[in-house]
């Protein structure tokens, strides 16, 4: 049985339709990465898919429970950790783990043990006793993923967990979302940061503007929008040669900048070695050589126009750094 | 893992006990978090009975102590504001997203709105005595035992009912913008009674007001002990005035909560 | 453009967010409307058998009577009010923005205070409309009304610079906020809602020397009997007490501010 089943879900206020009947399926298992910049609607659907919102079209179903006609034994199935980690702060992380899991309806004992084991999980232990105020965000993060893991959730529910966190602490949730699959536990977890969608995610949707505008794994997204280039930075005066020899190699790009060589290969990695060899045997002195794949970004802009990310001034992706 | 190994009842129990150890954190690990809902109430008492203390000289007043005839008043005002405030703090825990937390959990709605309210009233002793006990420095009479339970009983069910109307409008509006409203809600139902002098010498159209407010009998029933005698007679109208609030107030506050994912 | 009118466009500009703040948030208008205007009801509904009081002044009824201390009421909880604003403010980095600018430093305290008055000059207008509407009179006819309205609209200008000191002093509006009870006893310790004469000890002897009396007084007496000399001198120099009070902690508390950032 799937974990996650959406059909036709949408959601509007007022006049405004922020989830324009999506669908979509999650097998058990899975981390389902959902992928969006800022306002597309990704917050929207965990919303009604963890019962805090209702759809106004459309049905869903998590855990087997309809989201609205079994908002309850949906609550009782997921786990969840929402963009805000909502916590209170004059409690320690020990009391919070352990009203969660009264609120989830385990036993005192239980409790207490399962918030012992899971602080220790997150690397709280120490800080277990100090008051949340005083935790930083990213230990409030992993606060936040303890608590909802409480009651050892079919389905967990992350909404964006890594946005503002240092690297760090970000590859700290990574892991621990690696972790958690691996024991069974099937994720569903937005993010506007591509490299995490990429990273984690077995399936990614990509949502803009309230719609679903690709889905599919990583590798199979990005494969559908073109081949890895190679970049190439040769000698001043040498760009014009340099391409009459790659030319037999690949496909020519346009080029960036009267520097580089721009140089698509279907094989990828593979291709880098002839293309060096022959610049070399025509006396062409590489300065620099990357191998540049495409990235979901890329699929976002073939999809709808525009960028997932902002570049910064001058060039460049945004990406956080990786694992 | 599947919730509910307990029985229901069990759990439920549990989760409002939570929620009560968690709304006690404000008055004690905050410094100084109990002082302006003690101070407020204590300020009115004093201030009012130093202000229309002479009223007592007027025919109508059934004790000459016109601290006897106000200090329920004050209790029962700060069994508002505590309610009130409540439903400030979760109109607060709304904006900061911990009211999500809650409601993401598969605990029934009617506990976790329990939890809140009953952690109100019990609350709603720390001003009520604190009154209370400058009261009698300052000459109150003593209401006996009975007039006494009577009275706290009343001050507990008043907090409740506050804190019904003010987690309504938390719930309605989901900010603390609504805090005016809250407060001015339940001063008006204090004090829109024979708050300030007997009912026989209030203007007409107070004294059809508090005929038809309900917390008039719970003022009544409050204030017995303290200018006469307890009477079951005196008693049974407040306790049913609050019955009445509670069921109307707390069916209102809980429809809300049932209504934050629409 | 002079100096000096810059100064006073940057006032009635600053003067005016402010007033548009207390508008917009119902946190800060409601002290200043809501809850003396229930007071005022509740009060005059439940303790108006007082004037049969012997010794209680002569006056058409007790509503007008009160009318001049929900007018007190109201302008100090809108000197409060703007403080608890100007406090907010200075968390949120607000007046940073205004340190930076090239203008008059009192002007921001100015600005503040402008529109602190205008609110007191409001809740005179409100007050005086409730207690027309429900058949007040105003024994000192337009004259009075308009004397009336001018010393609670300078009250509210020297408390609101009481309350701007304690803002730039503390930068907390939680601090300003807690400063709410003592405006209760302040009031409550005066002839705000009681003739002075028929308050209870300690409060009738405090009420004696209580500025804010002195105030209410001069507010007052045009409203029930007409526009006396002395009551009105007395509550001139008891505002000037306090606007003095006011400018000497404002001017220390800027300099607080500025060298603390």
């Amino acid at each position: 049985m799937p974990a996650i089943v959406v059909e036709g879900l949408e959601r509007a206020f007022g006049e405004v339709l922020a989830v324009q009947g999506i669908d979509l399926q999650v097998d058990e298992g899975e981390i389902y990465g959902f992928l969006g910049p800022n306002g597309a609607g990704k917050t929207t659907t965990v919303r009604m898919l963890t019962t805090l919102l209702l759809p106004t079209g459309g049905h869903a179903s998590v855990a087997g429970h309809d989201v609205v006609a079994a908002a309850r034994q949906v609550r009782a199935s997921i786990g969840v950790a929402l963009q805000e980690a909502a916590l209170d702060p004059l409690m320690t992380g020990r009391e919070l783990i352990r009203l969660q899991a009264t609120l989830q309806g385990l036993p005192p004992a239980s409790g207490r043990a399962r918030a012992d084991g899971l602080l220790e999980r997150v690397g709280l232990t120490h800080a277990a006793d100090r008051r949340v105020g005083t935790y930083s965000g990213g230990m409030q993060r992993r606060l936040d993923l303890a608590a909802a893991l409480v009651h050892e959730p079919r389905v967990l529910f992350l909404d964006e967990p890594t946005t503002g966190l240092d690297p760090v602490s970000r590859k700290t949730i990574w892991e621990e979302v690696r972790d958690l699959n691996e024991e069974g536990t099937t994720v569903f977890l937005t993010t506007q940061y591509l490299e995490e969608a990429d990273q984690l995610a077995d399936n990614v949707g990509i949502i803009d503007s309230g719609r679903i505008v690709a889905e599919g794994t990583p590798e199979a997204l990005k494969g559908e929008v073109g081949n890895p280039h190679v970049e190439l930075l040769v000698g001043e005066g040498a760009v014009p040669e340099a391409e009459r020899v790659c030319a037999g190699l690949g496909k020519l790009l346009p080029p960036k900048d009267g520097k580089r060589v721009l140089l698509e290969v279907a094989n990828g990695a593979a291709d880098v070695p002839r293309v060096v060899r022959a610049l070399d045997e025509a006396g062409i002195a590489v300065e620099s050589l990357e191998l540049v794949r495409p990235t979901l970004d890329d699929v976002f802009v073939a999809k709808t126009g525009h960028h997932l990310e902002k570049e910064e001034a001058g060039g460049g992706d945004e990406e956080p750094a990786g694992a | 893992m599947e919730a509910a190994a307990i029985p229901a009842w069990r759990t439920n129990l549990a989760t409002i006990a939570a929620l009560m150890t968690r709304a006690k954190n404000e008055l004690i690990r905050v410094p100084g978090a109990a002082i302006p809902g003690v101070l407020a109430p204590t300020i009115f008492f004093l201030g009012l009975n130093g202000v229309f203390g002479a009223l007592t000289q007027l025919q109508g007043f059934e004790t000459g102590s016109y601290e006897s005839f106000i200090v329920p008043v004050s209790m029962l005002q700060g069994a508002g504001f505590t309610g009130a405030a409540a439903g400030v703090n979760l109109a607060r825990d709304y904006e900061q997203g911990w009211v999500d937390r809650l409601l993401v959990s598969p605990a029934p709605r009617w506990v976790l709105l329990t939890g809140n309210v009953l952690a109100a009233s019990l609350r709603s002793l720390v001003p009520a005595t604190f009154v209370l006990a400058i009261a009698f420095v300052i000459g109150a009479q003593w209401p006996g035992l009975d007039g006494l339970v009577v009275c706290y009983l009343m001050v507990a069910a008043t907090a409740a009912v506050a804190a019904c109307w003010g987690s309504m409008l938390a719930l309605r509006y989901k900010s603390q913008a609504a805090a005016p409203l809250m407060q001015a809600g339940m001063m008006a139902l204090v004090l829109f009674t024979p708050a300030y002098a007997p009912i026989e010498l209030l203007q007409p159209w107070l004294e059809k007001v508090a005929e038809i407010n309900p917390m008039t009998q719970v003022l009544e029933a409050a204030r017995q002990g303290f200018v006469g005698g307890v009477t079951w007679a005196d008693t049974w109208p407040g306790l049913v005035a609050l019955a009445g609030l509670l069921a109307v107030l707390g069916a209102l506050a809980l429809r809300e909560m049932r209504r934050t994912n629409a | 453009m002079s100096d000096l009118a810059t100064t006073a466009r940057v006032v009635r500009a600053l003067g005016a967010r402010s007033i548009r703040q207390t508008f917009r948030r119902p946190q800060l208008i409601s002290p200043i409307v809501v809850f003396p205007t229930l007071l005022l009801a509740v009060q005059t509904g439940g303790a108006s058998a007082g004037v049969e009081l012997p010794g209680f002044p002569p006056v058409q009824s007790f509503l007008q009577f009160m009318l001049a201390g929900a007018m007190m009421q109201s302008m100090m909880l809108a000197g409060n009010s703007g403080g608890i604003a100007f406090a907010v403010d200075i968390e949120m980095g607000f007046t940073d923005r205004l340190f930076a600018a090239p203008i008059p430093r009192f002007a921001i305290v100015l600005g503040r205070l402008a529109g602190t008055a205008a609110l007191g000059l409001f809740a005179a207008v409100w007050f005086f409309a409730i207690g027309l509407i429900f058949g007040a009179e105003i024994e000192g006819g337009v004259p009075g009304a308009l004397l009336a309205t001018a010393l609670v609209t300078a009250s509210a200008l020297a408390v609101g610079g009481i309350g701007a000191a304690i803002a730039l002093r503390s930068g907390s509006a939680s601090v300003v906020q807690g400063l709410f009870p003592l405006v209760l006893v302040v009031l409550f310790l005066s002839s705000a809602f009681f003739p002075q004469e028929l308050m209870i000890e300690p409060a009738k002897t405090i009420a004696e020397y209580n500025p804010l009396s002195f105030i209410v007084e001069g507010v007052r007496e045009p409203i029930i009997s007409g526009i006396d000399a002395t009551q009105t001198l007395e509550a001139v120099a008891a505002i000037l007490g306090v606007v003095v009070l006011g400018l000497v902690l404002s001017a220390r508390a800027l300099r607080h501010r500025l060298r603390v950032g």
